[in-house]
């Protein structure tokens, strides 16, 4: 579960203070997903962080418990000068997983072959992407943080990837932030919109469909 | 009580993790990669070693020539080192910030634990080497010896927090620290010791707490030396101001760490 409490977030920029998120205050429960739609610049990212605890909030409380994943879709955290394999192992010791089946695991999820044990400089896009995914599929976590991850590789991947998601449903929940409707509804019980550093919660995907095509 | 536990337990194996990787990056590139990290202070020793026997000194104050400027070389690169890769670590790793438990002050802590456990390994393959060359192996007290290196260190890591804090703010920190920090090259105590001063000049010379660091060392190690002048209470006044200045910075400019 995550818990926003009067969270603000602004940053400094040429003209003066942006405020991205203001005052917000939300509940995402155990093993609900939520699908959060925003325009871009809305602050999807930075809210995504914020729950997940990669940025600080400038006021106000984030209350997590279980397992919160970092924002999945996002290729960063690596250091190019290692591998894949020791860039897997990194990331299970941080999280106290088990190291052999998230580098096994992650392996057989991001079919990249022999660059696994490779540099992840010398990676493409995509398979620094394919990496990012299947680490993040290999340790279980309770909620997964989800950046527009549907836009990873071929269809035949993008499937695996819902694949992985749906078989995670069960016991997990996913929060995935994008500014397509399509992307949301795939994964989500519920809906959000952010708009004008606020976030307004919906159960009904119509309702928040023709807000958001309002706005856009 | 049980959360507590538990958040320590996660740290230390954040801050463990980051060690192993820090080690990885920092070594791994090439095959040598330890041998460039012994070669340094080697290459210290054996300069102003030889600098000492053309003047025709085989030792200092009664200490003999290598322990004596190993003793000197290796507090100067746990303080002033630590110092310098602290002063980065947050720059160096800004990737990782992504991961939500790794903080600022995890990067920090990793490199301290690396610069220590690194140059004492360097210290004791010198050390090492030398009495198995000389056939014989003397330390007082290991005690005293580690306590040095561990306040050395301590009195970096602090100092490099208030420089990376600074550089946030200030990005020309990173410029200047070089050449504001050389003279303490000069001045902590490598090829002299504190007894060996006359007593005026030992007292302005005393300001400096890498020299208290590299006495306690010496002090510690040989039976016939005793460092008058080593306060530990004045490392520690430095190191708890130093870090207190550090640790208010880190809060203050966390928000200015962009991530991306």
């Amino acid at each position: 579960m995550i818990e926003l409490r009067n969270v603000t977030k602004a940053y400094r920029t040429h003209a003066g203070m942006h405020v991205v998120l203001n005052r917000l205050n939300a509940t995402f429960p155990d093993k609900v997903s939520y699908g959060i739609l925003g325009l871009n610049g809305a602050g999807k990212s930075t809210l995504l962080r914020i729950l997940g605890g990669a940025e600080q909030p400038d006021e106000g409380r984030v209350l997590r418990s279980g397992r919160v994943s970092w924002p999945i879709g996002f290729a960063g955290g690596f250091n190019g000068s290692l591998s894949g394999e020791e860039n897997c192992r990194f990331a299970a010791r941080i999280y106290g997983a088990d190291l052999d089946h998230v580098v096994e695991f992650t392996r057989e999820f991001a079919e990249i072959g022999e660059y696994f044990r490779m540099p992840v400089r010398t990676y493409s896009s995509g398979m620094r992407a394919r990496l990012a995914f299947g680490l993040s599929m290999a340790i279980d976590f309770d909620t997964y943080l989800v950046d527009e991850v549907t836009a990873v590789g071929d269809s035949r991947f993008r499937k695996k990837c819902q694949e992985a998601f749906a078989s995670r449903r069960e016991r997990a929940a996913v929060i995935i932030v994008s500014h397509q409707i399509k992307t949301i509804e795939a994964y989500a019980d519920r809906y959000a919109l952010l708009r004008n550093g606020e976030l307004e919660i919906f159960d009904d995907l119509d309702e928040v469909s023709r807000l958001y095509e309002e706005a856009a | 009580m049980r959360e507590l536990v538990a958040g320590a337990m996660a740290q230390a194996r954040v801050v463990y993790a980051l060690s192993l990787r820090e080690t990885r990056t920092r070594f791994g590139q090439h095959k040598l990669g330890y041998v460039w990290a012994l070669l340094e202070p080697v290459f210290w020793v054996a300069t102003f070693g030889t600098m000492f026997l053309a003047i025709g000194r085989e030792n200092a104050a009664g200490m003999e020539l290598v322990p004596f400027l190993t003793t000197g070389v290796i507090p100067y690169n746990l303080a002033v080192g630590t110092a310098d890769r602290v002063s980065v670590a947050v720059d160096a790793n800004k990737s990782l910030l992504f991961y939500p438990h790794v903080q600022p002050l995890d990067l920090v802590f990793a490199r301290v634990a690396l610069e220590l456990a690194t140059y004492v390994i360097v210290m004791i393959v010198i050390l090492g080497a030398y009495s198995l060359w000389t056939g014989s192996f003397e330390i007082e007290s290991v005690l005293m010896t580690s306590f040095g290196l561990v306040l050395a260190t301590m009195f970096g890591g602090a100092l490099g927090t208030v420089l990376a804090g600074m550089s946030v703010l200030y990005p020309v920190v990173q410029r200047i620290k070089g050449p504001v920090m050389r003279p303490l090259f000069w001045l902590s105590g490598i090829f002299f010791a504190a007894n060996m001063l006359p007593s005026n000049v030992q007292e302005w010379f005393l300001y400096n707490p890498i020299l208290h660091c590299t006495e306690m060392v010496r002090d510690g190690y040989f039976a016939q030396y005793h460092a008058r002048g080593a306060s530990v209470g004045y490392v520690l006044v430095w190191t708890l101001a130093l870090a207190f200045v550090g640790l208010t910075m880190e809060r203050r400019v966390r928000s200015r760490i962009q991530l991306t």
